[in-house]
């Protein structure tokens, strides 16, 4: 939708519902919900950013396929979701205090099928133990295909805009 | 300050003088007398393709470029205008005949060269010795097998000595098939609050710690670190080539066992490559090593069934900066490179399953050696101390070097002699003299 001359208010309204939604259940370590807003052939992805000058530059984000920060499908993600809840996932035990800020959401495109490519900015203040935290900044650009009378995350590319994580892991989801 | 580190480590007791990971003295002694003279590794020859390509990393502290000259040979340069200092290159890759100053604007050639100053007739009046003020050359840069290293010391031993033994055990890694190895694009690059010798010691002979620290991983489909079904399922040895390098091995007696370790999902590889491994390396290197973990003095890591290469750059006594590459043999198929990355972005990279875990008791480590107290109290490297295996030879006549079992803590032991050794010899390294007024010299 181009410059919100056709702004569909009640859609955009749905979508960052669904989105805070989705960012609540990740601050509130609800996260076995969190996977079921997820489909099965989902790809969460989150490439890596290079410093470029001259020529390369917009040559700065890897490419899928290439070495990534996040390169996992629903079953990898669940995995992930499964480890945090042994109790034994030492980084994330206490696990860290995330909040999950989101704005800018626009809705890129509407595909024939009825998925949304919808991007947002996001915020993350990190707190792990005493004295760690950090602030995580970037964007998201997320495939939502229609279920019931919400979505499916069906894609999420997930853009961090540090080239060098200054973290010492990326131990939460975006 | 500690005057001399012959005692950090009491090979009696196995006790480790904690203060080593957190003393600011000692760290700006590390940057001279291990930094300033090992050979530190820059990458591999596949991150330059093309002639003019290049890449920005670290020797130390100090930032350098990495060129692929014209000529095809390789520079390695400080990334540092010879006039005020600024970075001549601010990208992390690209390609580029010349590098230019965005200060004053002095441009230098990927050869290190200085080609241009802006008013060199007008301003300098052709005084300016352009020859004296090329960009500061490495001492050496030599590669292994595609691994590139390079040092600043000009009297420092060649690379095939410095690696000693560790290189024709390194071949387990980069030689398994003909071509080699690659470092499939993109580079992990993450910040840890911990001492660049943590990770180190644990990579070099940490075989202890996977059951507890790594058990969350493993029991929600990470496997990373495949074991024998058969046996008690850490049959293997630590191995200690010296030079303050190491690693660890499963151990298999035959071809079954090989196949019984490998991961389902690199099973078919494993049986594609085995034989072509045999031939290359012989049975000693090509079946019965399994290698697992490994160090490089001083700030090398690597997993081979992980595809992890790892540098530790030392940015401060409390802080390290990892930098993380996923090694494939060049010869394997497609797929099998796409698989390796996802098991090495899964387990070992920034997200880690398994790094995470590692990366954070690291950092609590090294609180312990800040405390005045807690420093006070070595760290226990006594795991094996006497019960090393004294004829090697016996397990197989090809064995160089010292062997421990697999729960040992020979390696460790090893990497801090030889630290303490470098650190107490005084001889300033050789850095590079491009001064008229001889002010590259080492102030110390």
């Amino acid at each position: 939708m181009s410059a919100g001359l056709d702004l569909n208010l009640d859609l955009w309204f749905r979508v960052q519902a669904f989105l805070v939604r989705e960012a609540r259940l990740k601050d509130d370590h609800q996260l076995t919900d969190w996977l079921a807003l997820f489909s099965d052939d989902l790809r969460y992805w989150m490439p890596v950013i290079t410093n470029r000058i001259g020529r390369d530059l917009g040559k700065e984000m890897s490419a899928f396929g290439e070495v990534a920060h996040f390169d996992d499908d629903k079953t990898s993600l669940t995995n992930r979701v499964k480890r945090l809840q042994t109790g034994m996932a030492w980084a994330e035990t206490p696990p860290s205090r995330t909040r999950h800020l989101l704005g800018n959401v626009e809705i890129m495109a509407v595909a024939p099928d009825g998925v949304l490519q919808v991007r947002s900015n996001y915020l993350m203040y990190r707190s792990h133990l005493e004295h760690d935290h950090e602030l995580f900044s970037g964007y998201r650009l997320d495939h939502l295909r229609p279920h019931g009378d919400a979505w499916l995350i069906c894609r999420r590319d997930i853009i961090l805009d540090q080239s060098v994580v200054t973290q010492k892991n990326l131990g939460i989801f975006f | 300050m500690k005057s001399h580190f012959e005692h950090v480590l009491d090979m009696k007791l196995g006790d480790l003088d904690r203060s080593i990971f957190s003393d600011p003295q000692t760290f700006e002694l590390e940057l001279e007398r291990i930094f300033a003279r090992c050979w530190l590794l820059l990458g591999h020859d596949s991150m330059l393709p093309k002639p003019n390509d290049f890449f920005t990393t670290y020797m130390g502290r100090d930032p350098v470029i990495v060129t692929r000259k014209a000529d095809g040979t390789i520079g390695c340069f400080l990334n540092m205008c010879r006039h005020r200092g600024n970075r001549v290159c601010r990208a992390d890759v690209g390609n580029a005949r010349a590098f230019s100053c965005p200060f004053h604007g002095w441009t230098f050639g990927n050869d290190g060269r200085l080609s241009n100053v802006p008013g060199y007739k007008e301003i300098y009046l052709e005084k300016l010795d352009l020859d004296a003020h090329g960009l500061v050359p490495v001492a050496r840069i030599d590669s292994y097998k595609g691994l590139l290293f390079a040092t600043f010391d000009t009297s420092a031993p060649s690379l095939l000595e410095f690696l000693g033994d560790m290189a024709w055990y390194l071949d387990m890694i980069l030689d398994r098939r003909a071509g080699g190895i690659e470092f499939l694009p993109g580079t992990h690059k993450w910040l840890v609050h911990t001492n660049w010798k943590f990770p180190v010691d644990n990579f070099i002979g940490d075989s202890y710690h996977g059951p507890v620290s790594h058990k969350s991983a493993w029991v929600s489909g990470f496997e990373g670190m495949p074991r024998r079904k058969s046996g008690y399922g850490y049959e293997g040895f630590q191995v200690n080539p010296g030079g303050g390098h190491g690693f660890g091995v499963r151990w298999a007696e035959n071809r079954d066992q090989v196949f019984e370790m490998a991961l389902p999902e690199f099973l078919d590889y494993e049986k594609e490559r085995l034989e072509e491994s045999i031939s290359r390396l012989g049975d000693l290197r090509g079946l019965h090593f399994s290698p697992m973990h490994a160090s490089i003095f001083p700030n090398v890591s690597l997993l081979w069934q992980g595809g992890a290469m790892r540098v530790w750059h030392p940015k401060g006594p409390k802080l390290t900066e990892a930098w993380g590459w996923c090694f494939v043999d060049k010869a394997a198929p497609e797929a099998y490179k796409r698989e390796k990355a996802l098991h090495m972005v899964q387990r070992h990279g920034t997200s880690g399953t398994w790094e995470a875990d590692d990366v954070d008791n690291w950092v609590q480590c090294h609180s312990a050696s800040e405390g005045y107290v807690s420093r006070r109290y070595p760290q226990n490297l006594e795991m094996g101390l006497g019960d090393e295996i004294n004829d090697p030879q016996s397990i197989h006549p090809d064995i160089r070097g010292r062997l421990g079992k697999f729960q040992s803590e020979i390696n460790q032991r090893g990497f801090y002699q030889r630290w303490a050794e470098m650190m107490d010899d005084p001889s300033v390294p050789a850095v590079p003299n491009m001064s008229r007024r001889d002010a590259c010299k080492v102030s110390s």
